[in-house]
């Protein structure tokens, strides 16, 4: 709320909304000279059909429009692309403007076509590449959609990930955890090994995930190393010991802590205050890195799917064109 | 976490607010990433992003860019010192969701 105010103070924009509207150079221009083109040449298609002449995909009008739609087609397939990959005369927003014009050239190609077929489906060929055409139109379309919402649930993900003051909250949990494990390490150096025991003390005192204050016969200077290098120690790793506990190893002496069945000291993570919160949270930052992951490959895969659907129309369309050729080509040459 | 994970490494997630300091004070200031963006509708100056995405206000220009960025990666390739404009992008995502959610 602070941070909200702060901003309107200063005149910042605020919020992320799924509805946002987005400023687009041209964007008027290209919606209308797409609608207007479409609206015309529907417009022709209406009287034409009305009005008894010939209404196939191979008479003249036909022929017009399946060029027409050829061309829109390959300009939305040629133009954003070179213009991505060439790097020359480039200006802030042209790319946006190309692709506005990917978008447009798609549809008012996929209109032509469709009024190149006439409504007549029986050649395989050109059927196959209007149905091409319309799930490339539609993936396209699904793309956008997905170019809207995914950015924004990556974004909500990866704020469940940071801190308010954008650090890495498994870093921050990570530290909370070390240092109650380092708490409970400290005071668990508080027991004191039985002289007798010296055996398994030295066991505790190899595996040093776990270590002992030991007793007499070893110095002040290595009981210093000792907690110098629990205090270094992962969290994780100094959590979870195969090791024997100091209350195990002191069966033989005079101390042995074991709750009772009914103490809710028994409850998993009662001898570690606030473990069990932070693990949760923990697990909850890992299923937000997750779904990002997978919010990432949604919209990777969509693009490719898209290419490889456009690269598939072209091959029905080139497949229509050679099979129509075959069959215009004596009519027109007889 | 996922770093071990060779399957998840080839997508890369989110930085932190330091590290995208780190990476606009290291920002030359081309606009090679602007000049590759399919998203930007209208001029900006990189300048302006920059300071804009490290902190303070969010103009509406920068806001608008931000919402409209759609991670798609193109602004990283073109960049001569390999920064990673699209991670900078979701940081200012994520300061305006936070600044929506307050409200």
């Amino acid at each position: 709320m602070e941070m909200r105010k702060h901003l309107e103070s200063v005149g910042g924009e605020t919020g992320y909304s799924w509805l946002y509207k987005a400023t687009v150079i041209n964007g008027g221009v290209r919606a209308t000279v797409t609608i207007l083109v479409i609206s015309l040449s529907a417009g022709f298609f209406a009287w034409y059909t009305r009005s008894g002449n010939d209404a196939s995909p191979d008479s003249i009008v036909g022929l017009v429009y399946a060029t027409i739609g050829t061309i829109l087609l390959l300009l939305a397939a040629t133009r954003f692309s070179k213009r991505r990959r060439v790097h020359r005369n480039r200006t802030i927003g042209g790319l946006r403007s190309a692709l506005g014009w990917h978008m447009c050239f798609a549809l008012m190609g996929l209109a032509f076509l469709a009024m190149h077929s006439f409504g007549e489906f029986n050649p395989r060929s050109g059927t196959y590449a209007l149905y091409g055409m319309i799930a490339l139109v539609i993936s396209g379309l699904v793309g956008r959609v997905l170019d809207r919402i995914i950015p924004r649930l990556i974004a909500g993900e990866a704020h469940r990930a940071l801190n308010t003051e954008g650090d890495d909250r498994i870093e921050t949990i990570s530290q909370k955890l070390q240092a109650i494990v380092g708490h409970n390490t400290q005071n668990i150096q508080g027991f004191t090994t039985p002289a007798g025991n010296k055996q398994a003390a030295a066991s505790t005192a190899q595996n040093s995930l776990l270590p002992v204050a030991l007793g007499q016969g070893q110095g002040q200077g290595q009981v210093k190393a000792w907690r110098e290098q629990t205090l270094h120690t992962p969290w994780d790793l100094a959590y979870i010991s195969l090791e024997s506990t100091p209350q195990e190893l002191g069966r033989d002496g005079q101390y042995r802590f074991v709750p009772d069945k009914k103490s809710g000291l028994t409850r998993p993570g009662a001898l570690m205050p606030g473990t069990e919160e932070h693990i949760s949270e923990l697990e909850e930052i890992r299923q937000a890195m997750r779904h990002e992951i997978f919010y990432r490959y949604i919209t990777r895969y969509w693009r490719t799917f898209h290419i490889l659907l456009a690269l598939l129309t072209v091959g029905l369309l080139v497949w229509h064109i050679v099979y129509a050729l075959q069959l215009l080509l004596p009519t027109i040459i007889h | 976490m996922f770093k071990n994970n060779t399957h998840q490494q080839s997508v890369r997630l989110h930085k932190t607010g330091p590290q995208i300091a780190q990476e606009l004070h290291a920002c030359i200031g081309c606009n090679e990433c602007l000049l590759a963006c399919p998203a930007l509708g209208e001029s900006l100056t990189i300048d302006v992003l920059n300071r804009e995405t490290l902190g303070g206000a969010i103009s509406r220009p920068v806001a608008q860019f931000a919402r409209a960025c759609y991670q798609c990666g193109a602004c990283v390739s073109p960049c001569p010192v390999g920064l990673h404009r699209d991670a900078m992008m979701m940081w200012l995502k994520v300061r305006l969701l936070r600044t929506g959610w307050e409200e």
